[in-house]
């Protein structure tokens, strides 16, 4: 099993006294190779579950373990992918894909960056610099700068929440495809209930900062947004995060 | 209706432009000269202002050439050239050391911050004489002046520029396995270089202000000594030439930083000039 989050506590305020928890008592086990989506509303507490995940929060109480050891504190075996795409605006495509092995000191830095940006589909942009590249295309080297590190679990935070809907489209299958290229242990946090729905094999849904549901897509992939079947998934998450039946509410 | 229907692409169009400014700044600067000159042929004989007092380019010009032939022209301007070199050298070093131990550690911040602030409004003539005492009338106390103002100038630069530093990029690279030295010189120092390359060119200004005043209150050599001696032998030229030799050296000095500067800073994007296309 990649990664085992055990009874996980936290609270960023207390009111009259009681903690206000922002994950309460959450468990979850990611299987090797496993692609979850985490839906829920604003403030459900996604978020913080991929902050106390990438080791940028520390959690109040519980445990979370990589690959067998518990993590405290950010490292490279847990890679981020950001909505806001984070690249070092003062290196090139090449140089960003190449930090984290640099920082490691691996020589054949440059070769395993290449293949990489070869891999999102970047060849030709390496000595680009992030300031002369679309969304869609920072994204990939964002992806890219973290899939070099060969890290055990991909955290991504809502990666195409900052793209135009095209973009995302085409990102989607892109994520797919290099999900199945690489075999990564995926966490992807999105506000699109159809996107959870293509890319997940299992959808969490968080509600005050616990789990509400928790439904593997038994949908063969890549799969269609037309079927019948996706629409019925679809329509079953909608309801649950809004506690409404989907009819009145428009997704994008 | 004329108009050119000839198509340029936008950077061609800059590329002229800049062309453009370039000869227009040159016209603008010779026409300065030669309007100045003028107006000193023609007071000559009207006599508005004493013409002691207000020499023309051309006699300024004269007393290079007599500096230049008695030898002692390059001498002033290299030990004036050296002083502001070498504390203005020592100076962005220190600052960028002070800035950053002010950026890094709380207890720096409180240690270093306070006396900083109570130093900085001080006018660093007002400095000179203590300097003078301390360091002695030898080199030191003069580059140590220029030393102290270039730091002066430099420091909120360089801190606030680290303590800006985008937190999401801190978090990327902690999560790429950079270590807390390896986030301070790979990430947070190279985010804050082109503020501390701002501060660079502002702590320039200061620091050739500090060799001028040294070189004025207690020196027998360079440009600023140069001005307080020709004052007074009432040789106006030579006071021109070495205030005109003075701004050039800055000129030259700020020109070399921003060309490393736009070298440097290539990856960022272009300023209010783009804002609209014209």
């Amino acid at each position: 099993m990649a990664v085992i989050i055990d009874h996980l506590y936290k609270a960023y305020e207390e009111k009259n006294g009681e903690m206000q928890y922002v994950l309460n008592n959450l468990s979850l086990t990611m299987e090797k190779g496993e692609f979850i989506c985490v839906l829920g509303k604003s403030g459900c507490g996604k978020s913080t579950l991929l902050n106390c995940l990438a080791g940028y929060l520390k959690p109040d109480k519980g445990t979370i373990t990589v690959d067998g050891t518990s993590i405290s504190g950010p490292g490279p075996e847990r890679g981020v992918v950001f909505q806001q795409h984070a690249l070092f605006p003062w290196r090139t495509v090449l140089k960003n894909v190449q930090f984290g092995l640099e920082m490691k000191g691996v020589k054949t830095s440059r070769e395993t960056a290449m293949k990489y940006i070869d891999m999102v589909g970047l060849n030709g942009y390496e000595n680009k610099f992030p300031s002369g590249l679309s969304g869609g295309m920072a994204q990939r080297v964002g992806i890219a700068r973290a899939l070099a590190n060969d890290p055990e679990v991909l955290l991504m935070d809502e990666p195409l929440g900052a793209l135009d809907a095209l973009t995302r489209d085409s990102m989607r299958r892109e994520i797919e495809r290099i999900w199945k290229l690489t075999e990564k242990t995926i966490l992807f946090i999105t506000h699109s209930v159809p996107e959870a729905v293509f890319l997940a094999d299992r959808v969490i849904i968080l509600n005050k900062g616990k789990i509400q549901m928790d439904q593997k897509i038994n949908l063969p992939r890549s799969r269609n947004i037309n079927d019948p079947k996706f629409t019925a998934y679809v329509q079953q998450f909608e309801s649950a995060i809004t506690g409404v039946s989907s009819d009145s509410v428009i997704t994008e | 209706m004329k108009r050119k229907n000839k198509v340029v692409s936008y950077q061609t169009a800059a590329l002229m432009r800049a062309k453009q400014d370039k000869y227009f700044k040159i016209i603008a600067l010779i026409g300065f000269l030669l309007l100045w000159e003028l107006f000193g042929r023609v007071n000559l004989h009207t006599l508005w202002i004493e013409p002691k007092f207000l020499p023309m380019p051309s006699e300024i010009i004269m007393a290079v050439v007599t500096y230049i032939q008695a030898g002692t022209f390059w001498g002033h301007v290299g030990i004036s050239l050296y002083r502001v070199f070498v504390g203005f050298v020592i100076g962005v070093i220190l600052a960028i050391i002070m800035g950053g131990a002010i950026a890094s550690f709380r207890l720096a911040d409180n240690m270093i911050s306070p006396i900083l602030n109570l130093f900085g409004p001080i006018p660093i003539m007002a400095f000179l004489p203590m300097f003078v005492l301390w360091f002695g009338i030898g080199e030191s106390s003069k580059i140590i002046l220029v030393t102290y103002a270039t730091i002066i100038y430099m420091v909120s630069y360089v801190s606030s520029g680290i303590k800006n530093t985008d937190p999401v990029l801190i978090r990327s690279a902690s999560s790429l396995g950079a270590s807390p030295l390896q986030i301070f010189f790979k990430v947070k120092f190279q985010s804050a270089l082109p503020h501390i390359f701002e501060g660079m060119k502002g702590a320039l200004g200061a620091a050739f202000g500090a060799m001028v005043v040294a070189e004025m209150m207690g020196a027998s050599t360079g440009l600023g000594y140069i001005i307080v001696f020709s004052k007074n032998w009432f040789k106006m030229s030579d006071m021109f030439m070495a205030a005109i030799v003075i701004g050039l050296l800055y000129s030259v000095i700020f020109a070399i930083l921003s060309l490393i500067e736009s070298k440097l800073f290539r990856w960022k994007t272009s300023g209010v000039n783009s804002a609209v296309e014209s």
